[in-house]
């Protein structure tokens, strides 16, 4: 028989490295056709952080995304941008290259400055171009600036890093402060579950991820999809098993280690939630991570409740879900 | 809402265009001239001292242009992120399935195969420990130095021993989570090489190309800027291609023959050798008034970390800060305990311990939300952290948490769509 169910799972997690410190940098220059040169550190895995650096770049120097190239993970052209992992590279080396661009900018906002005749706070960045917050009609375009550059002799060069606030943790009770920011998420999932086979049909997840400021609101929405689709593997699917006199894994290869494929994934529903915060780069934060972590108690919760039994200990295989209906019916014919 | 003029908008990624074309390219898709290609000699027992090794077949082979162990590495040979506890070739003793004894370097990937077979080696094996239970018995054999404990930690917050009595309801389990394998789409591979300027230079598949640069660098005894890593487009990582990979032996190899050296590893030897995710057992004892109040939370765990420590340390670190949850609790202790075994490493994966934290109060929460007959919603909005929050290491959380939004936000999308 088959029987639905729906669990909520939870989580909140740290943003960058447990109580230690873990910079990261950027260098950057404005070329005088106003294209850019940005140099990251940050390994881009397929995550897409050279496109959030990109952006964040272009919105920091009030250029275009397309006005912005990438060089990453280069040691002999890119400075230190510590290990892409703890859904940490959003928030230091997104903070690294808006640094690397405000120190570009500050020969950029003399030299507005000077031209325009208005004080440098006073001046907005902007769709390429410079104007004055205070009189609009004191503008300049980002060619127009990078002339007067020209003029002058100067250059628009950044290096920039970011640490993250955090302490060392007091090894007597961990107390200190750990992180400097936390994302969270909530992800509600229902399933089918067949009580005859044990199998499971996972049928549609929601998850919602406070990621502070999303920078590239699809590439949020992928990572979630992905992180639900881990998840439902890990619950469901996924188990290395190791060799009792060799210690070998026993099965590495994937006709024996079974991920999710495309039928398997449910349908997914990301929500993209937004919170105010000064720490991460507009106020963004990691989301890596996170996309995986509430799924996996999520689907456990679905299939408990669907069959009423309880689950401590994964994975949950169609031989433990029949095992558990049978010992659940032996419970109640008992009564 | 904020004003960006860029933030926010899907751009297409940087690198779109050359993935969606098929002509990015990937560590094992470079190739240069003069190329030769690699291959690592690994050990078929988990834990034994090496008698004898004899590499002279092997090097006799026509093609092979040279086979090295440890004796020819010319700087340090322990590396790992955190603790440097792994050998980049075998030195003392062989500690898992899988550790590297040797390295080949031959002109087609298949003299690699062949002469990796020519290798001969005699073992004095050991007693293998295989769980925390035999790991932690004093007449336990010890992986590394004078104690198979990897790591400890201890977190204290509050007065949880006193916290009972104020709690109306109190649920005790044991959860546990299993190894697992980030089977990233991508197997490690990697290209090694002089450049023009005479620099040692790595193109790899890996997610901390200055870690690498590092490692490289220490196990030739050259500076650091005598080395260049360059990241490969990288078909996913998940924590999997933090350790170092194949840069160490391609660099070797190339640092003795002064050529081009590929490696590329199969299916089986990469998920052989990556980290796993840590396997965690967790008893939690969790404390609440009777309207749904977190009191108290208690978790002991332990887990199997394998052979090396790998990113371990950071998994310690990580799993009992989080472990009571988004939610505030005035009363939290956590006793960590991880072993070095001879099972496969563990290391990172995607969440450090998170994961395993999370089925731990995911479970402690519905569990609580069941006895206590409250919508699980509802028990959860009553705790969620929000601004003012003191966490379980006394910091003070100031901005930018959202918790409570992502709760009503996924209520009212499931009440919808489901």
């Amino acid at each position: 028989m088959k029987k639905r169910g729906r669990g909520v799972g939870c989580m909140w997690y740290g943003v960058g490295n447990t109580g230690l410190p873990n910079p990261a940098a950027a260098f950057v220059e404005v070329l005088g056709d106003t294209s850019v040169n940005l140099m990251v550190g940050c390994a881009d895995i397929g995550q897409g952080s050279s496109t959030v650096m990109a952006q964040i770049a272009a919105e920091t120097l009030g250029l275009s995304y397309e006005n912005i190239h990438v060089t990453w993970a280069d040691t002999a052209v890119t400075p230190e941008g510590g290990a892409t992992s703890a859904s940490r590279q959003t928030f230091i080396s997104g903070n690294a290259v808006k640094n690397a661009c405000l120190d570009a900018m500050g020969e950029l906002k003399r030299t507005a400055a000077e031209k325009l005749e208005v004080p440098e706070e006073d001046l907005i960045f902007r769709d390429r171009m410079i104007y004055s917050a205070k009189d609009e009609s004191k503008k300049m375009t980002y060619p127009e600036l990078m002339g007067a550059m020209k003029y002058y002799g100067r250059l628009a060069v950044g290096a920039g890093y970011y640490n993250p606030k955090t302490t060392y943790l007091n090894p007597a009770d961990m107390s200190g402060v750990p992180y400097e920011v936390y994302s969270y998420a909530t992800t509600i999932c229902e399933v089918d579950v067949d009580t005859e086979t044990g199998e499971v049909d996972v049928l549609k997840v929601v998850s919602a991820h406070d990621v502070g400021t999303p920078i590239n609101e699809t590439m949020v929405e992928g990572q979630i999809e992905g992180g639900v689709a881990m998840g439902e593997g890990f619950v469901l699917f996924e188990n290395i098993e190791v060799d009792g006199k060799t210690g070998a894994i026993k099965n590495p290869i994937f006709s024996k280690y079974i991920i999710p494929s495309n039928m398997d994934v449910p349908e997914i529903y990301p929500v993209v939630v937004s919170s105010e915060g000064d720490a991460g780069p507009f106020g963004a934060k990691g989301v890596g991570e996170p996309a995986l972590i509430p799924m996996i108690p999520a689907v456990t919760a679905a299939v408990e409740d669907a069959i009423g039994c309880r689950f401590t200990h994964l994975p949950i295989f169609p031989k433990d879900i029949v095992a558990a209906v049978k010992a659940k019916e032996a419970e109640e014919a008992a009564k | 809402m904020n004003n960006y003029s860029v933030l926010g908008k899907s751009e297409i990624k940087v690198d779109a265009v050359e993935k969606v074309l098929g002509t990015a390219k990937f560590a094992a898709d470079y190739t240069m001239p003069n190329m030769l290609w690699g291959g690592v000699f690994r050990s078929t027992v988990p834990h034994a001292y090496i008698k004898k090794l004899n590499l002279e077949k092997a090097r006799a082979l026509p093609g092979v242009a040279c086979v090295l162990d440890h004796t020819a590495i010319p700087g340090g040979n322990r590396f790992g992120i955190i603790i440097k506890d792994e050998p980049c070739l075998v030195d003392d003793k062989v500690r898992r399935y899988g550790d590297a004894i040797a390295v080949v370097a031959a002109e087609t990937k298949e003299l690699v195969h062949e002469a990796l077979e020519l290798i001969e080696v005699e073992y004095e094996e050991l007693e293998p420990i295989f769980t925390v239970e035999r790991a932690m018995e004093e007449d336990a054999p010890k992986i590394h130095g004078d104690s198979n404990v990897h790591a400890k930690k201890f977190l204290n917050f509050g007065d949880v021993d006193a916290a009972w009595d104020k709690c109306d309801i109190i649920i005790e389990n044991t959860y546990s989570t299993h190894r697992l394998s980030h089977m990233f789409i991508e197997p490690d591979a990697g290209i090694s090489y002089y450049d023009d300027q005479g620099l040692l230079t790595v193109i790899a598949s890996t997610q901390n190309p200055h870690y690498d640069r590092g490692e490289v660098a220490v196990m030739l005894g050259i500076p650091a800027n005598q080395v260049r890593v360059k990241q490969a487009a990288t078909g996913g990582g998940f924590g999997g291609k933090l350790d170092i990979g194949v840069q160490l032996h391609c660099a070797l190899l190339t640092y003795y023959t002064k050529r081009p050296v590929k490696i590329v590893r199969d299916r089986r030897e990469s998920t052989m050798v990556s980290a796993k995710r840590h396997p965690i057992t967790m008893h939690a004892k969790t404390g609440a008034t009777k309207d749904g109040k977190l009191v108290a939370v208690d978790v002991d765990m332990v887990s199997d970390s394998g052979a090396y420590a790998s990113y371990g340390p950071a998994v310690i670190g990580r799993a009992p800060v989080h472990i009571a949850g988004p939610y505030e609790c005035p009363n939290v202790r956590c006793s960590a305990v991880f072993y070095y075994t001879n099972s496969p490493m563990a290391g990172a994966f995607r969440g450090f311990g998170v994961p395993q934290a999370a089925v731990c109060h995911e479970g402690q929460m519905n569990a609580l939300a069941r006895a206590l007959n409250m919508d699980p919603i509802e028990i959860r909005l009553k705790n969620a952290h929000k601004v003012g929050t003191v966490i379980p290491t006394g910091q003070k959380l100031t901005e930018s948490v959202g918790f409570a939004d992502t709760l009503k936000m996924a209520a009212a999308k499931a009440a919808e769509v489901m």
